[in-house]
């Protein structure tokens, strides 16, 4: 919640009501050479390095905070790999 | 030989009960060039001026001395009395022995009564140099800018745009309305806000004379009465308003939500939104801060659904330069911020909200979509941050005690079974129809107890919340359970007014909120020329006050820039052409390069010279001087003002810039505020006019020290002034440095007009240095010298 940047300190009574786009994030491990672009410009923050290595030993992503993706697409647009995309949740 | 009429005047006891005004008359009288002085009860008054008329006429008096209140707020009217006797409006000269006399040094009458003579004698002195200049004349426009669109913005701006005038209202918000559009109804009336307040915002837009700057702010204003250069910024809303069609589309798929301002965070919107149902312009916001990113692009998910094509991401930033005439303040208020009052719990228990609030949940409870539950059992505590020492605001809201009246009133008659109590430390029903609006909510069952409320606690398993107050009318301590409270917050200036205000050189009252010219007669004025104050931006005031103050604004506005002309004071440099060479430093000197030197001697383009005097110091051979403060004159009036000091004793000289310093000793006199009654405070339009040679000879006159106050750079009307004012002091030190005396007695302060302790500070600062160090010794004072 991105709350405490406003003047507000209360929770909007109908915070958790209003709904927002949800995305799923699909990540092709064996691609990624670990750049790291999708978790640096994430504006939701969904992504991390996970601690396993691919077969190229690089760490790739893992969506840590799905919950919390909102289906934009930067991930897959800014992938040098083509090896993040997101999709709507149904 | 001048003939000299002095008048020293009681302000109805303001000064005479402090000063001996006889004796300060009898003391004038012996003065020579003095052919009369009088004491007198109201000099401002009609008698007052009649007086000077049959004296000038029966004793040829060629000069006028009114000691009287500051030449800021009577100046003018003395002026006009002697022009109206055939003489030159500048051979009239005030001695300030109010603001600067009896009131900051009430408590020494008879030292007050000793200063006052200084400055009446210091009056005289320059009196007697006067010369009969005639008022320099500048062209005046029709444009004005009003900063803030709130109600009295939107007020303002109809008024001068519906009599032609060109206006420019500036709105940081991306609509205009301003607080008036949350509220649900008006007191007394009733009438709903938001339906009497469209039909006004909707006529904005579409007036031809007004060009309405939404989303966008003052960054910078320069300048004077009629040409004030102003520099706005608009923000980018990202939505084409002409495009948008507001079909809520853009909403659904936004996936950056954040506490909506409008409904006071109650509610939530989404990065993209409409600011209020009633919006003007009636468009979508992108609000980048919470959007997810626009560079780069991060969603686009607006973009993809929008038919209209209204979102361009390619809008930036739009710098817009205007020059207006005049200027409308009418920056409004802010809710006072009521975590402050941490006793009342509020953002801590969820049954504690603001009269804001209440008035959200009015608002969606008459529209049949309630927010949330109010419970039966509502208190509403009055003077939340207002009156109250503890928060720092010691002033009454003035609407805080209506404004309940009239929630507690709708939330009892839309269901009677709810039990309504107002808790209150005086209740103040002072407008029209105010008495009879209370004692309806009383006859309605909305129960009024007097009494602070001590604490409110709430119970954690029911949430419901006990208030802990004492009926001081029946000294019965209450303690009772709620479902709700709400807190009456107060107004408090708003937070973005400071900057603006300290740009155009206006001063805040104690309360924090704009000090208007006068409290009685020039309520909307401010002490700059040209700037009006409309609405809360002065003080704390309901809905047809601030309404009447913004037409009175425009009709001040109107009132100096129907007549196409302005006058203004002949205060230019000129040059004595027996003494120039022509070596043509000045020429070098010179911010807005209105000297020329044709053969051999300088001369002064006069509607370029702004009259600063950097120009006096720069002159080798005293050739170059000032009209209405010549280098005579104010010689005379250091050497007079020093006349009268004892050995030992230890005095110094305040010279302080017309724009911010004079007025700023003004504000601290009327507020009563007291500092070192060995300062002798001397206006001049600015310290750069106080060349090096006039400083030592102030030193060597008498003076043990000497305060230079001036305005801040950023809000000097003078460009070069703080660099000139710190050379000219360079050299002093250096002159003070050889001949072993100290330089702290030579002190710069730049001042801002709200800077009242500050001010206090400076004077008390100096005044004990001096005492502490002793008076200049003779010896030493006869050695100081300038070789140019």
């Amino acid at each position: 919640m991105e709350i405490n940047k406003t003047r507000f300190i209360r929770k909007p009574l109908d915070w958790d009501k209003v709904k927002v786009p949800k995305g799923i994030v699909h990540i092709i491990e064996e691609r990624c050479k670990g750049c790291g672009f999708c978790i640096e410009y994430c504006p939701k923050n969904v992504l991390e390095f996970s601690d396993k290595f691919n077969s190229k030993g690089y760490h790739p992503p893992y969506a840590k905070h799905e919950e919390n993706c909102v289906n934009c697409g930067l991930c897959e647009l800014i992938c040098p790999d083509f090896a993040i995309w997101s999709e709507a949740e149904e | 030989m001048a003939r000299i009429g002095v008048y020293v005047c009681h302000c109805g006891g303001n000064i005479s009960e402090v000063i001996d005004v006889k004796e300060v008359a009898a003391f004038a009288g012996e003065k020579s060039d003095v052919v009369i002085a009088k004491d007198e009860t109201h000099m401002c008054s009609d008698v007052g001026q009649q007086l000077i008329l049959n004296d000038i006429k029966e004793h040829k008096l060629d000069k006028v001395v009114i000691a009287a209140c500051s030449p800021q707020f009577q100046g003018a009217t003395f002026m006009r009395t002697v022009e109206s006797a055939g003489l030159s409006p500048y051979v009239m000269e005030m001695a300030n022995i109010r603001e600067q006399c009896s009131w900051p040094h009430f408590d020494f009458p008879k030292d007050a009564t000793e200063k006052a003579k200084d400055l009446t004698d210091m009056a005289i002195a320059k009196a007697r140099l006067d010369e009969s200049l005639k008022k320099k004349m500048m062209p005046i426009g029709k444009r004005v800018l009003i900063v803030g669109g709130g109600i009295a913005g939107i007020q303002a701006a109809l008024d001068l745009g519906d009599a032609g005038f060109k206006v420019y209202l500036v709105e940081k918000d991306p609509s205009i309305g301003g607080h008036m559009t949350q509220l649900s109804r008006t007191f007394p009336t009733e009438d709903c806000a938001a339906c009497i307040l469209s039909p006004k915002m909707a006529d904005v837009p579409v007036n031809p004379n007004i060009e309405l700057l939404t989303y966008s702010e003052v960054k910078n204003i320069e300048g004077f009465l009629g040409n004030y250069e102003v520099r706005i910024e608009k923000k980018p809303t990202y939505v084409d308003p002409a495009k948008c069609t507001c079909c809520d589309d853009c909403v659904d798929v936004c996936p950056a939500k954040v506490p909506n301002e409008y409904e006071e965070g109650l509610t939530t919107r989404k990065a993209i939104y409409l600011p209020n149902p009633i919006a003007v312009p009636h468009s979508y916001v992108i609000d980048v801060e919470s959007c997810l990113g626009q560079v780069p692009l991060a969603c686009t998910k607006c973009f993809d659904v929008c038919e209209p094509g209204a979102i361009n991401y390619d809008q930036y930033a739009e710098e817009i330069n205007i020059t207006v005439d005049t200027i409308i303040m009418a920056t409004g208020f802010e809710i006072f911020d009521a975590t402050q009052k941490a006793v009342y719990g509020f953002g801590k228990y969820e049954n504690v909200i603001t009269a804001m609030d209440m008035e959200r949940l009015i608002v969606h409870g008459a529209e049949g979509s309630p927010l949330r539950a109010t419970g039966n059992r509502i208190a509403f505590i009055q003077c939340v941050g207002s009156r109250d020492e503890q928060v720092g605001n010691e002033n009454c809201s003035r609407i805080c005690c209506m404004y309940a009246t009239k929630l507690s009133q709708l939330l009892k008659r839309s269901d009677p079974k709810r039990d309504i109590y107002v808790f209150y430390t005086d209740l103040r029903a002072y407008g029209k129809g105010f008495e009879e609006y209370y004692k309806r909510a009383q006859g309605d069952g909305v129960k009024f107890i007097r009494g602070r409320v001590a604490e409110v606690i709430e119970n954690s398993k029911t949430k419901k919340l006990t208030l802990k107050v004492e009926d001081t009318l029946t000294r019965n301590i209450i303690e009772s359970e709620f479902d709700l409270v709400v807190l009456s917050v107060g107004l408090r200036p708003n937070g973005g007014t400071d900057k603006v205000a300290n740009m155009l050189r206006i001063s805040k009252s104690p309360d924090g909120f704009l000090q208007e010219a006068h409290p009685k007669f020039k309520p909307v004025d401010t002490l700059t020329d040209g700037v009006f104050l409309a609405g809360t931006v002065q003080g704390p005031k309901d809905i047809p006050d601030t309404v009447a103050q913004a037409s009175a604004a425009s009709s001040r506005a109107i009132r100096l820039m129907n007549q196409g002309e302005f006058a203004l004071d002949p205060i230019m440099a000129f040059v004595h052409e027996d003494l120039c060479d022509g070596c043509k430093l000045c020429v070098e000197h010179c911010p807005t390069d209105a000297i020329t030197v044709s053969s051999g001697i300088a001369s002064v383009n006069e509607a370029l010279c702004k009259g600063c005097g950097s120009c006096l110091a720069a002159c080798p051979k005293d050739a170059l001087d000032l009209h209405v403060y010549t280098n005579d004159q104010v010689l005379a009036e250091i050497k007079s003002v020093l006349k009268s000091k004892k050995k030992e004793q230890s005095r110094f000289l305040v010279f302080a810039d017309d724009m911010t310093a004079y007025r700023l000793s003004d504000n601290v006199g009327i507020a009563k505020m007291s500092y070192s009654i060995d300062s002798r405070i001397i206006r001049i339009p600015s310290c750069s006019r106080i060349t090096p040679k006039l400083m030592l000879e102030a030193l060597k006159a008498g003076a043990d020290g000497i305060l230079l106050g001036e305005s801040e750079e950023k809000s000097s009307p003078f460009p070069d002034a703080i660099s000139t004012i710190n050379s000219n002091i360079s050299k002093v030190k250096q002159i003070l440095r050889k001949n072993e005396i100290e330089e702290e007695r030579i002190r710069f302060v730049q001042f801002v007009t709200v800077m009242l302790g500050g001010f206090v500070n400076n004077m008390n600062g100096l005044g004990d240095y001096l005492k502490k160090v002793r008076p200049i010794s003779d010896k030493k004072r006869k050695k100081l010298g300038i070789r140019n």
